[in-house]
C-alpha cells in the first residue's frame, strides 16, 4: 500500500503494508524511535502521537487511515539545542526519570494545550489531559507542574 | 579534608539531570529501540497450562515455515541450572512444564509476524499433572513436588531447604514464651499480599550477536550487567570474558529487570542462525512470566502491657516464590525485619518459608517485601492503638527505636529518626484531627529499609578542556542516582555539573558495579567517584606544586582551577600538561558499604541479616471512602523520608512520589489474577495501574539524619517510599469506615463488601 502523509511538516511517501499500524511505519519503515512502544492495545500511551493535532496511540491507528493526513511525532518537536517550551518545562520541574513514558506525555500535553490556546488549565484538567498515558516512575506531580508552567510559559508567548 | 573546599556548591541542590535533554527529545536510545543490520526477531513459545508433563514437542512444520531462521528447545542447550539463591531454573522446561508461562521453545525469523506465527505452528502436546497455587498447600505432606531433584540444586549455603521449601530461615531472641505469658493483651492476624508487577513501562528486550571468535554482546535493559554477564557465560557454557553486556537505556526497571529475562533466548538464537537477534517480550508475556512482587501471607501474633508497651512478636512470612525460587529466599527472610519494623522489641520469634507453587517465578519488586511485612506490622499496631484506646501516633512513640538501640539482629543502630519522620508527617497531615468528617480519616504507618551493599568501582578521567567523565558500570534506571554521583564528583573536583559527563554501563570497557538495586546507586557510586576524586586532587596538586615550587599542600581545588599562595592555575590547563608529559589525569576509585557487626545467635539460615546504613520513614494519609461504592478518594498524602543528606532534593521527590504512586497501586489496585493456575488478566486495561486522575499530590519532606558512610552523610532513596502506602491507606481506611481489609489490593468491593465476597 501506498501511503502518503505529512510527518512533522514535510511530505513522506511510502510503501508499507495495508495492515500495518502508524506506529510500525513510524518504528519499523521511517526509523523514527522518539515513539515508544509497549503494550500495543492504546492503554500505556507511550506511543502517542498527534494526528491533525490530536493525540491517538499510534499502535492501534491503522498506517492508512493517515492517508493525506499530518502526523506529528516527538521528533517533530524541538532538538536538545532547542527546546520546545513544553519539553524545557519538563526538563526544569525534574519531570523526566527513565523517560520512555516522556515524548507520549509532551505530545498529550501539547494536544491539549494547542486546542486550548492561551488557557491556563487547572490541574484537574491536565491530569485528565495525560491520564492517556501511564507513567512508573514519576507519580505524575513533577508532569503536571511542567504542563503548568508550560502552559503559563506559551500563554504569555 | 585534603584539598577540598569546605562550602558545598554542587550537592545539596537542584540541578537538571543530566541524561534528561536526550529523553525529552525522543533521542535516547532505549533497548527496545535497539537494532542492527540483518537483525532477525526472536518469539518465545510459553506453557499455556500451570502443570504438566510434555509428551510431545515437535518443531518440524515450524522450521519449515518461509522467514523461521532457527529454532531452539531444551533440546539445544546445555542441561544447566541457573539462580540467583538456589540453582533451580532450567533455560527451557525440559520434561515438565511448571507455571503457565514457563518457556518452552524460542523462534528466530525474518519479521516478529513470523516468529510468532512459528511458534503456533510448534506441536506441543502436554498431560496436566496436579498442581498447587498457593504457599499453605505446597507445604502440605502430600502436596505435589515442584522439584523433585531439590536436593540435587547447587544453593547458597546458608539457606535451609527441603521439598517445596526454598528456604526457611528464622530472628529470634529473648524469652517469647515468658513475655506471652505476662501480656495485657495478645494480638493475632494474618495478612495476605499478591502478586504485583514492577510497571516498566519498556519492555524487557535484548539484541543479542555474536563475532567471528566466539564474542557475544547483548544490549539489553537489565538493572545488573555484571551478572546478567556472569549467568549468560553460564547458560552458554562459554568463559564470562567472551560475554559483553551493555545497557544503552532503560525504561523503568523497579526491579523486575534484575534477572536474566530475554537475554538468553537472543543469545542463544543468535547463536544458532548466525545473525543478530532481537526479543522483546508482550505485554501478556509481563504479565505471565516476568518478575512480579511476590505473593505472601503473614501471620503476627504481638503481646503488649498495659501500656501499650510491645512485650514479644511471633510471627510466620510465607512468601510464595512460584516455580523457581529466584529472589525468594532473600525477600522472604528480609520480610521479618520488617515485620519488626522500626520498634523495640524485647522478645521476638519470626520465621519465614519461601515456598515454590506452580505460579510464575516471581522476583524483587522495589523493596522486595517491604510493602507486604510493613502493611502486616503498620496494621497491626492501628489495630492494638483502638483496642487499647490510645492513638495510634503514641503508641508507635511509645515503641519505636532510638538512637543506640539494638535492631533485629542485635546490631547498634545509628542515624536513627524514626520518631522525628512519624512526628513530621504527623504534624503536617493535622493529626489532630483524625477523623475530619463522616467516611473520611487519616492513616500513618512507619518504617525502616537498608542501604544494599555490594561494591562499585569508578575510573575518572579530566579531559583537557577540565571537564570530568566518570566511567562507571552502574545503570542509571531513572532514578537520577548518576546525576547525583556526578554531583558528589562535581563538588569534590571543584567543578559545575555541566562539567561531568557520565559513561559506561558496558561490562567491556567499565568497571564493575554491583548494580542498580537496592537503592544503593548515588550512595555507592558517589563514595567511589569521591575516592577517585581525592587521588584526582593529589595529581593536581601535586602538578600545581611542580609549576610554582610551592608545597603541595598549599593547594586545593576551586571553581574548575587549583588555588593557592596566590596562584589559580585553571584545571584544564594542568590536565593538557599532564596529557602532553604524564598520560593525562585519571584515577580510580572503589567502594563498598560496610554491612555493620551483628549477633549470630540471633539469626538462622537468613542471607541478609542485617540492614546496611538503614534509613527510616514515615507516611501519613487523610482519605475519603465513598459509603456506596467502597470508592477511596485521597485528599492528602505526606511523606517524612529520612535521606540522611538530599543530595540533589529533585531528583529524591521523584523517587518519593513515584514509590507513592505504585504504593497507591499495590494498596488499592494491582493484582495479576489467578484462577486454577492461570492469569485472568494478562493485560494493561484488566492490571490497573494509577493513572494521572488516580494520584494525589504528594508532600515531601526531607529528613536528614546523616548515616557515617554515606556521601555527606546520604542514605538510599530509592525504594523506601513504596513501603508504607498500603499500610498508612488501610489505616485510614479503617479510621473513615470502622472497617479493616487484611489483604491487598483494597478493592472497593472489599471495603464496601468485605473480604469474604
Amino acid at each position: 500500500m501506498r501511503l502518503d502523509f505529512t510527518l512533522n511538516g514535510e511530505a513522506v511517501a511510502v510503501e508499507v503494508p495495508p495492515d500495518w499500524t502508524l506506529l510500525q511505519v513510524l518504528r519499523r519503515e521511517l526509523g523514527l524511535l522518539g515513539t515508544k512502544e509497549n503494550c500495543l492495545e492504546a492503554e500505556c500511551g507511550v506511543c502517542s502521537v498527534l494526528l491533525d493535532g490530536r493525540v491517538v496511540n499510534a499502535c492501534i491507528l491503522l498506517a492508512a487511515q493517515c492517508q493525506g493526513r499530518s502526523v506529528t511525532t516527538i521528533e517533530g518537536l524541538g532538538d536538545p539545542e532547542r527546546l520546545h517550551p513544553i519539553q524545557q518545562a519538563f526538563l526544569d520541574h525534574g519531570a523526566v526519570q527513565c523517560g520512555y513514558c516522556i515524548p507520549g506525555m509532551v505530545l498529550a500535553a501539547k494536544s491539549w494545550l494547542d486546542e486550548n490556546p492561551g488557557r491556563l488549565p487547572g490541574e484537574d484538567e491536565i491530569r485528565e489531559a495525560l491520564a492517556g498515558t501511564l507513567c512508573r516512575c514519576t507519580g505524575y506531580q513533577k508532569i503536571v507542574d511542567a504542563v503548568a508552567a508550560a502552559a503559563a510559559a506559551l500563554a504569555k508567548g | 579534608m585534603d584539598g577540598v573546599a569546605t562550602e558545598r556548591r554542587v550537592v545539596g541542590r537542584r540541578l537538571p539531570r543530566l541524561d534528561g535533554a536526550g529523553k525529552v527529545t525522543g533521542r535516547m536510545v532505549y533497548a527496545a529501540d535497539f537494532a542492527l543490520p540483518g537483525m532477525l526477531h526472536g518469539k518465545v513459545l510459553r506453557s499455556p497450562l500451570p502443570h504438566a508433563r510434555i509428551r510431545r514437542l515437535d518443531v518440524a512444520a515450524a522450521r519449515a515455515m518461509a522467514g523461521v531462521r532457527g529454532i531452539v528447545t531444551a533440546a539445544d542447550v546445555p542441561a544447566v541450572r541457573y539462580g540467583t539463591a538456589v540453582r533451580d531454573t532450567p533455560v527451557f522446561a525440559t520434561d515438565r512444564v511448571l507455571f503457565q508461562g514457563q518457556a518452552v521453545a524460542a523462534v528466530a525469523a525474518t519479521t516478529p509476524e513470523i516468529a510468532e506465527a512459528a511458534c503456533r505452528a510448534i506441536a506441543l502436546e502436554l498431560d496436566p499433572l496436579p498442581a498447587v497455587f498457593d504457599a499453605e498447600a505446597a507445604l502440605a505432606p502430600d502436596a505435589p513436588l515442584l522439584h523433585p531433584d531439590w536436593a540435587s540444586y547447587a544453593a547458597l549455603p546458608v539457606l535451609a531447604r527441603e521439598g517445596n521449601i526454598a528456604a526457611r530461615a528464622r530472628m529470634r531472641h529473648g524469652d517469647v514464651e515468658a513475655a506471652f505469658a505476662s501480656a495485657h493483651r495478645i494480638y493475632e492476624h494474618r495478612f495476605a499480599t499478591p502478586l504485583q508487577h514492577p510497571g516498566y513501562t519498556e519492555p524487557r528486550a535484548a539484541v543479542a550477536a555474536w563475532e567471528g571468535d566466539g564474542r557475544l554482546t547483548v544490549w539489553c535493559n537489565t538493572q545488573l550487567p555484571f551478572d546478567m554477564q556472569a549467568v549468560l557465560a553460564e547458560i552458554l557454557d562459554i568463559p564470562s570474558g567472551r560475554v559483553r553486556v551493555v545497557v544503552p537505556g532503560i525504561g523503568g526497571g523497579f526491579g523486575g529487570k534484575l534477572r536474566v529475562g530475554v537475554e538468553h533466548y537472543a543469545a542463544l538464537l543468535a547463536r544458532r542462525t548466525g545473525r543478530p537477534v532481537k526479543v522483546m517480550t508482550t505485554t501478556e508475556e509481563e504479565l505471565t512470566a516476568a518478575y512480579p512482587r511476590q505473593a505472601t501471607t503473614i501471620t503476627l501474633r504481638t503481646a503488649v502491657d498495659r501500656e501499650g508497651r510491645l512485650l514479644a512478636r511471633q510471627g510466620r512470612v510465607l512468601l510464595e516464590c512460584g516455580a523457581f525460587a529466584n529472589s525468594g529466599p532473600g525477600s522472604a527472610a528480609i520480610c521479618m525485619q520488617i515485620l519488626v519494623g522500626p520498634y523495640r522489641t524485647p522478645a521476638l520469634d519470626l520465621e519465614s518459608l519461601a515456598v515454590y507453587t506452580n505460579r510464575v517465578a516471581a522476583g524483587s519488586f522495589r523493596a522486595p517485601a517491604g510493602p507486604m511485612a510493613n502493611f502486616a506490622v503498620e496494621s497491626q499496631m492501628d489495630i492494638i492503638a483502638e483496642d487499647l484506646g490510645m492513638d495510634p501516633l503514641d503508641l508507635r512513640l511509645r515503641n519505636v527505636v532510638r538512637e543506640g538501640d539494638l535492631g533485629p539482629a542485635g546490631e547498634a543502630l545509628a542515624g536513627v529518626s524514626v520518631a522525628e519522620c512519624l512526628e513530621r508527617a504527623a504534624e503536617a497531615i493535622g493529626w489532630r484531627e483524625r477523623r475530619p468528617a463522616p467516611n473520611r480519616g487519616k492513616g500513618l504507618a512507619c518504617s525502616w529499609w537498608m542501604t544494599t551493599g555490594g561494591s562499585s568501582g569508578v575510573f575518572v578521567r579530566l579531559a583537557p578542556d577540565g571537564t570530568a567523565t566518570l566511567v562507571s558500570g552502574a545503570v542509571e534506571i531513572g532514578t537520577g542516582a548518576l546525576t547525583g554521583a556526578a554531583q558528589v564528583l562535581a563538588e569534590e573536583l571543584g567543578l559545575e555539573l555541566e562539567d561531568v559527563r557520565v559513561a559506561g554501563a558496558d561490562t567491556r570497557d567499565a568497571p564493575f558495579d554491583y548494580g542498580a538495586q537496592g537503592s544503593r546507586t548515588a550512595f555507592s557510586v558517589g563514595n567511589a567517584a569521591r575516592v577517585a576524586a581525592a587521588e584526582l586532587r593529589r595529581q593536581l596538586c601535586a602538578l600545581a606544586a611542580r609549576r610554582t615550587g610551592l608545597p603541595q599542600e598549599a593547594f586545593r581545588l576551586e571553581r574548575r582551577a587549583v588555588v593557592g599562595g596566590g596562584h589559580r592555575i585553571p584545571i584544564a590547563d594542568l590536565a593538557r600538561e599532564s596529557q602532553l608529559s604524564g598520560g593525562g589525569l585519571i584515577a580510580h576509585g572503589t567502594y563498598i558499604n560496610p554491612a555493620p557487626p551483628y549477633d549470630p545467635t540471633r539469626v538462622e539460615n537468613h542471607p541478609l541479616p542485617v540492614f546496611n546504613a538503614p534509613s527510616f520513614h514515615a507516611h501519613a494519609v487523610d482519605l475519603s471512602v465513598d459509603p456506596g461504592t467502597g470508592e477511596v478518594t485521597i485528599h492528602d498524602y505526606v511523606v517524612a523520608q529520612d535521606v540522611g543528606f538530599a543530595i540533589n532534593p529533585t531528583w529524591i521527590e521523584g523517587q518519593i512520589e513515584g514509590g507513592v504512586a505504585q504504593g497507591i497501586g499495590e494498596a488499592l489496585s494491582e493484582e495479576i489474577v489467578y484462577r486454577e493456575g492461570r492469569v485472568l488478566n494478562a493485560n494493561l486495561t484488566d492490571y490497573k495501574m494509577p493513572t494521572a486522575q488516580d494520584v494525589p499530590r504528594v508532600r515531601s519532606i526531607l529528613v536528614e539524619c546523616p548515616s557515617a558512610a554515606g556521601p555527606y552523610g546520604a542514605k538510599g532513596v530509592g525504594e523506601p517510599p513504596c513501603i508504607e502506602p498500603p499500610a498508612a491507606i488501610a489505616n485510614a481506611i479503617a479510621a473513615a469506615t470502622g472497617r479493616r481489609v487484611f489483604s491487598l489490593p483494597m478493592t472497593a468491593e472489599k471495603i464496601v463488601l468485605g473480604e469474604g465476597g
